[in-house]
């Protein structure tokens, strides 16, 4: 059995209490510590992207919608899914994921300028979809893969996650798979749920 | 510091160590409970997925607080949070689904019935069903358990009715009663950990969507932080101590143990002297601190002079399919398919024990049914799959789609978990977790007889499933573990050669050592734990509270020996 399946008996909770799988960390046990978080993010109003630069939003942006396209539902745009995945690489616990995840920015970036002459984002929906299928069957430990389990993973974050977090803007996420219709009255977190300022205050374990 | 002497110094809010609270606090001892996680209170149980099932709300990170698994000794160690249960007050049983099964009196004796099983390290319990069942009694009646007791050929005896009716359940349980009463088998009520009516001063279950991975803000879940704790906190005699994360259990000269280093909440190193020490962390978490509790009396750890304590770690076999219903294609048939209704609360056990080895196996197991957790992120993961099996873009949106039309069925198998050589806890000095100690190492070497009886059950169950005429059944796996279900690495037994603990689960070799979560446990029966553990901690605290008024318990001496 594989390291996946592994983890994800503990499906056994029925919610799949699985943090963000084995995509989370590449590092082995004896590496170190996390670098300090990155200081040259622009720090910027609101409407500028934290984590990255303009030219990485409209990466992480095309990407991301190539993962989830607009069609006749609601894509992974209209969710802020970019702005989810901005705004999530943020929380200090993730800044190992952070790097993963800037490094398979710039090598997406870099492959497209190689293949196609042009920047991932200018590229064709086809030559996007040609790409990240590259990445998505890399070998498994790749960085590639990694970088393509993180994309998906977050993706669907902030497509599926509680609005607070800056995605799933107007449930657009929850409409799709019907999630509203379960959860709607019981479930839904009270007015004023903050969850990114949640994470910070109540997931802590100091 | 050192802090003012205790009489008992409990590790751990769990299953194991609340009830232990709650009666030594009811007998009158002073009691400090130390608990690693937080003490959320229900206001904190937001029903936010990516809080409650995907960051460190409940489970430590990996990369902070790792567990490393292996599969084999020769097996390279993963960094994983399998293994881990909450990390709060209550632990497990906050974010548990709550599935209250009693073990049956077969589990007491599976050496005896089954005779020597080749490759497996099989031991019978030192008690028997008949001498834990009041103690179940009183853990039903203490936690609050909704259920009905019906007759079948594995039923285990018991007193009286369940505390509280059943739950309320979807129509589809009464189909599967249907199907499984044309093949001649029970579908029987599952008993569950949630008050089905106000109960004790605590509200009855709103039916909300969110249950198991989440912590229940009514206070319906019958969590140790609804109950047992808040309980034992009102006599006055037990103090919390959460995000107190424990160090190493101290012993004085004479190898008794004299009191719990721990990490405060602010990160300082505190010193709890306690004429009784009882630790419950979970049995991969207590024996990775007995372990870590060396010194010149234990050198290879505290109680371990056998070199068992780790050794014999078992988890649950776990098995899955699942029955997807198009409710676009199924209304007609079926128009109440789209009920809200959260619960189906069927099980079936009558594969619990085979009468021969025909199949493969003897000892089988349960069959639990449910509708699929409706955590979208969860379930969106899942539809994308992995790797070259993997897909995105509108391959993806078609199966979220597909989704949104659909019911899925499933069941899960708890099966036996036979204790081999060659599954056991370790400390690894080289990984360190954010407090700087060694974690646990996992070393997993299955036994072959468990993967027969999980496939076994996983066929009845699918039989079950085809029954109920679905659009499409899927096949989760076969072979699988759930590693929040966990016991064995301080078994209890009458010898000290061969188990740490005795039958009044105080470790042989520390006449004032306590260890009262599933680790005592040399077989795991074939249902979720939890309500076993329970009763068993009640059990022990009973024994413990008589001993400790006979005297039998001296203070511990002051001062510090050279430990």
């Amino acid at each position: 059995m594989d390291r996946r399946s592994f983890l994800q008996r503990l499906s056994f909770f029925g919610g799949g209490v699985v943090l963000l799988g084995g995509a989370a960390c590449k590092r082995g046990p004896s590496s170190e510590p996390p670098a300090p978080a990155n200081t040259q993010a622009a720090a910027a109003n609101d409407a500028s992207p934290r984590t990255f630069t303009r030219a990485e939003y409209a990466v992480v942006a095309a990407a991301s919608e190539r993962i989830l396209p607009r069609d006749e539902d609601p894509g992974a745009k209209d969710a802020d899914v970019p702005a989810y995945i901005d705004r999530m690489l943020q929380s200090p616990e993730l800044e190992q994921m952070r790097q993963d995840f800037m490094q398979g920015v710039a090598a997406l970036e870099r492959r497209s300028q190689r293949m196609f002459q042009v920047g991932f984002a200018q590229a064709t929906p086809a030559q996007q979809d040609e790409l990240l299928g590259l990445f998505k069957d890399s070998p498994a430990g790749s960085g590639e893969a990694h970088f393509f389990e993180l994309l998906m993973v977050l993706t669907l974050e902030g497509f599926l996650g509680d609005p607070s977090y800056g995605g799933n803007k107007e449930r657009v996420g929850w409409k799709l798979v019907g999630f509203d219709t379960v959860g709607t009255v019981a479930s839904a977190p009270p007015e004023g749920h903050d969850g990114m300022k949640c994470l910070k205050t109540c997931g802590r374990h100091p | 510091m050192t802090k003012e002497p205790v009489d008992v110094c409990i590790i751990g809010s769990g299953a194991g160590g609340a009830p232990m609270a709650l009666e030594l606090g009811r007998a009158g001892f002073k009691v400090v409970v130390l608990e690693k996680g937080a003490h959320y209170q229900p206001k904190d149980f937001i029903h936010d997925e990516i809080l409650n099932s995907r960051r460190n709300f409940f489970m430590p990170l990996p990369w902070e607080e790792p567990h490393l698994v292996r599969q084999g000794a020769a097996g390279r160690y993963e960094r994983t949070n399998s293994a881990w249960t909450a990390n709060c007050v209550g632990g497990g049983t906050v974010h548990m689904s709550g599935y209250f099964y009693r073990l049956k009196p077969v589990d007491f004796r599976l050496r005896s019935t089954l005779g020597a099983v080749k490759g497996s390290t099989l031991a019978d319990w030192p008690i028997s069903y008949e001498e834990l069942a009041p103690f179940y009694d009183v853990a039903e009646a203490e936690l609050g358990v909704s259920g009905e007791a019906v007759p079948h050929p594995f039923a285990e005896p018991r007193k009286g009715p369940y505390p509280l009716p059943p739950l309320d359940v979807h129509p589809i349980a009464r189909e599967l009663d249907r199907v499984c009463g044309d093949m001649g088998w029970h579908s029987l009520p599952t008993a569950r950990g949630i008050i089905s009516r106000p109960y004790r001063g605590r509200a009855g279950c709103a039916y909300c969507a969110l249950c198991g991975s989440y912590g229940c803000e009514m206070g319906a879940k019958s969590g140790t932080n609804a109950n047992l704790i808040p309980a034992a906190l009102a006599t006055g005699n037990v103090e919390l101590r959460p995000r107190c994360m424990a160090r190493s259990v101290e012993v004085d000269k004479e190898g008794r143990a004299r009191s719990v280093v721990y990490l405060d909440a602010d990160g300082v190193e505190q010193e709890q002297p306690a004429k009784v020490v009882v630790v419950s962390c979970t049995a991969v978490e207590s024996a990775r601190l007995l372990l870590n509790s060396v010194s010149n009396r234990f050198p290879r750890g505290l109680a371990n002079g056998s070199g068992l304590v780790g050794k014999n770690l078992i988890f649950s076999s776990f098995g899955e399919s699942r029955a997807t219903f198009r409710v676009s294609k199924q209304s007609a048939a079926r128009p109440w398919l789209t009920d809200p209704a959260p619960f189906v609360n069927r099980s079936v056990q009558d594969f619990y024990l085979m009468p021969d080895e025909r199949f493969g196996f003897r000892k089988g197991g349960t069959l639990g049914f449910m509708w699929t957790h409706p955590n979208p992120i969860f379930a969106a993961v899942g539809l994308a799959g992995s790797g070259k099996n993997g897909v995105f873009g509108k391959a993806l949106k078609d199966r979220m789609r597909e989704y949104r039309d659909s019911r899925i069925l499933q069941f899960e198998v708890y099966g036996e978990f036979l204790p081999t050589p060659g599954t056991y806890v370790t400390v690894e000095p080289g990984v360190k977790d954010k407090y700087g100690l060694p974690v646990a190492g996992i070393t997993m070497d299955r036994h072959p007889m468990d993967f027969a009886a999980t496939r076994f059950l996983v066929e009845r169950g699918e039989e079950i499933l085809m029954r109920l005429d679905p659009d499409e059944l899927k096949r989760v796996g076969i072979a699988g573990e759930t590693t929040i279900l966990q016991h064995g690495t301080c078994r209890f037994g009458n010898d000290p050669a061969t188990s740490v603990l005795n039958k009044e689960c105080r470790a042989h070799e520390v006449p004032n050592l306590y260890v009262v979560d599933g680790s005592f446990m040399p077989t795991a029966g074939s249902v979720p734990s939890t309500l076993t553990i329970v009763a068993n901690s009640f059990r022990v605290a009973r024994g413990l509270v008589q001993r400790m008024k006979r005297n039998e318990v001296r203070p511990s001496p002051s001062g510090r020996g050279p430990g």
